[in-house]
């Protein structure tokens, strides 16, 4: 009993980590209507720049999360305006080789400037274990956990309450009708973009007290990140916080009772069973609901 | 005027410096990943292998012939084959040295076989390089299976002494990224607990790209395991160290096979305060007692002088082992075809603890070296010690892990 509400414990903080990076991707998908491959590459960006940011100036990395969201608000921002856009007409494929280019490019060029040795950011306190009622978590899980509710929140009021997220939500449901209506379409998928990539940028300051950093380290997240993405529905940011909890909830009590080299098999057995039966993902809650 | 010549050239002749090469010079293949994700430990292996044809090339090369590199950069298997083609047959050399990597080694060894040249390898690790019945492939350094075995003996014969307490009575515990490497090292690691009749509780597989191992240290804490034998890279190595401690989970003893335990890289990330009492199996590092290894110092001046900077890990010093004991083998050999190198090599017979990384030197059928064993280590103080068997030990083994 003991050890399975550590497992759930645990596995809503993992589930916290992989909602933020899934409501990104989601945000990219359900908006922009492209697959970024190059998601787990960002976060990988984001973990460099906190650890230069950490070793240079001496930034804690959760101070660096400010400034990881702009700068990766601005990485999705570039990349939307001058590697998607160029290619929005053009075949569904295309778009997914070139955001899959990009994520080799950007792996080979961190390997090229850092080698593949891996750095370690210093986060005095974080990585602390808080013990309630015998169980364990970690400070920068707790951390995680409330970002997380709080991003999804925060976006759910900038999505309902703002013109701009009107336009946002107008151009996921119909781009022609939002253009008629005098929305710049283009101009609303680089925001998206950049939104889905500044998601990333809150997570690498977030997981960089965790995880140290390699040139792979994205390829980590980013396999479960699509699973999420399905599970929740594929374009429904709710979906994909849900959806990333029970994936959290399932890799940690599979790790246990299963054994630690078939989790994976469980949720991509999940992941199967789901495209079968139900395509549209456990939490499609209809068109509009972006 | 031809007097005159024949006397100008006798001059030149005497007054070049010695060593004077008579010959042709000998020319071999240095076949490693020189570049791509794994030149860093490849150009580390292929170090030793230069400072042994330097050393030897000043004491008058092999038999008054100078001996001659010719570099094949093997990135993946497929450029391994390639490349091993090319010192073949384009570049005829007599024989070639690698590899570092197994991939690679399994690949390029066949090219090899196949051209009758003979192959040696230095460094790569999987069991099956010379257990496929080649006559031109040879082997210096421990394979898995020795890496394995020393890691389940050694809990009999150093941990549980230390501890105070019978072997039989400790529960062991087998972890293991989920790779051929793994997989390779735990199966060898169950068959020899079996064997010795250790209490081996829980046998543990994980993928390497695991961002928890939560569920994987909780299990082993309801197991109750007092021991941990793990197979690891470098990212669940880390991984592994933090969440132990997060989870409280402290067993008498933490052993690894090499990779992720020896580089000070995932020292440092874990902490050295989380890392002391480590235990570690590996190629010879450099804490070692040189009465064990004799050369040992030496190797790390010349390294240094050369390169201007200390070793980067243990490859290079069990290259170099490897390269001085072939070479002094080919030079014992009639002459440099392949069936004169393998009697020559069969008839080597160096004794444990005469050669630079303490191994000693005699080769079975199949070309394995039986005379290589790796050292026991352990982090004490952000160091890497020698602390098993007593004559290379450097220090004393501790128990426990974490700082207390």
């Amino acid at each position: 009993m003991d050890v399975l509400v550590q497992l759930i414990l645990n596995g809503i903080m993992l589930g916290s980590m992989y909602a933020i990076i899934s409501v990104g991707l989601t945000l990219i998908f359900g908006i922009v209507r492209v697959v970024n491959f190059a998601h787990g590459e960002f976060l990988m960006v984001g973990m460099y720049a906190v650890y230069l940011l950490s070793l240079h100036l001496g930034l804690h990395p959760y101070v660096s999360a400010v400034p990881m969201v702009l700068m990766l608000f601005a990485v999705g921002a570039l990349v939307q305006r001058f590697i998607i856009q160029p290619l929005l007409g053009a075949d569904e494929h295309i778009q997914i080789f070139a955001t899959v280019g990009l994520s080799t490019a950007l792996i080979n060029l961190a390997l090229l400037v850092f080698g593949a040795d891996l750095y370690s950011v210093q986060a005095p306190g974080v990585r602390q274990p808080l013990s309630i009622g015998g169980y364990t978590v970690l400070y920068a899980q707790v951390v995680m956990l409330v970002s997380a509710l709080v991003l999804v929140a925060g976006l759910h009021l900038f999505m309902q309450r703002t013109p701009l997220g009107r336009a946002i939500r107008a151009t996921a449901q119909n781009r022609n009708a939002a253009q008629l209506m005098g929305v710049r379409v283009d101009r609303i998928y680089v925001i998206a973009f950049g939104l889905g990539a500044a998601c990333v940028g809150l997570a690498s300051a977030l997981i960089s007290p965790l995880f140290p950093v390699t040139p792979t380290i994205g390829t980590y997240f980013v396999l479960t990140a699509f699973v999420v993405v399905v599970l929740g529905g594929m374009r429904s940011m709710y979906g994909a916080f849900l959806g990333a909890m029970i994936i959290g909830i399932v890799d940690s009590l599979s790790g246990y009772y299963i054994a630690p080299d078939l989790k994976e098999v469980v949720y991509f057995a999940i992941f199967i069973l789901i495209l079968i039966f139900k395509p549209t993902g456990l939490f499609g809650f209809g068109r509009g609901t972006e | 005027m031809k007097v005159l010549i024949k006397a100008a050239l006798a001059a030149g002749l005497a007054l070049s410096a010695a060593p004077s090469f008579a010959q042709d010079a000998v020319r071999i293949g240095a076949l490693y990943p020189f570049s791509g994700g794994l030149a860093l430990l490849g150009d580390e292996s292929f170090r030793g292998l230069e400072l042994a044809i330097e050393e030897r090339n000043a004491a008058g090369g092999l038999n008054g012939r100078k001996i001659e590199m010719v570099r094949g950069d093997a990135v993946d298997p497929n450029q391994a084959v390639g490349e091993a083609r090319r010192l073949a047959s384009v570049d005829k050399v007599s024989v070639i040295f690698g590899t570092y990597s197994s991939s690679l080694s399994l690949a390029a060894t066949q090219v090899a076989e196949l051209a009758g040249v003979p192959y040696f390898e230095l460094g790569a690790i999987s069991d099956p390089i010379t257990e496929r019945g080649f006559k031109n492939v040879y082997r210096t350094n421990p394979t898995a299976r020795i890496f394995a075995n020393r890691m389940v003996d050694a809990v009999a014969e150093a941990v549980a002494p230390a501890l105070g307490t019978d072997a039989k009575s400790l529960k062991v515990a087998i972890i293991h990224e989920d790779s051929l490497y793994g997989q390779t090292v735990a199966g060898y690691q169950q068959a020899r607990a079996k064997e010795v009749g250790l209490n081996l509780v829980e046998t543990l597989p994980y993928s390497a790209k695991s961002v928890d191992l939560t569920p994987v240290i909780l299990r082993l804490k309801s197991a109750g395991a007092d021991v941990v034998l793990q197979t690891s890279y470098q990212n669940d190595t880390v991984l592994f160290f933090r969440q132990m401690k997060e989870q409280g989970f402290k067993p008498k003893a933490v052993m690894g096979a090499g990779g992720g335990y020896s580089l000070r890289d995932t020292m440092q990330a874990v902490g050295p305060e989380n890392m002391e009492g480590a235990l570690n199996v590996d190629f010879t590092q450099y804490r070692t007692n040189p009465k064990a290894a004799p050369g040992i110092g030496e190797f790390v001046k010349k390294y240094e002088a050369k390169y201007g900077t200390a070793p980067r890990s243990g490859h290079s010093l069990a290259n170099y082992m490897g390269a001085k004991v072939l070479l002094d083998a080919m030079a014992s050999a009639k002459d440099l075809t392949a069936p004169a190198i393998r009697e020559a090599v069969m008839a080597v017979d160096v004794a444990e603890g005469t050669t630079a990384t303490g191994w000693g030197a005699k080769f079975n059928e199949a070309g394995q070296n039986e005379r290589a064993t790796p050292f026991l280590m352990q982090w004490q103080g952000g160091e890497l010690l020698t602390v098993f068997p007593a004559d290379a030990a450097v220090a004393e083994m501790k128990t426990g892990i974490g700082a207390e």
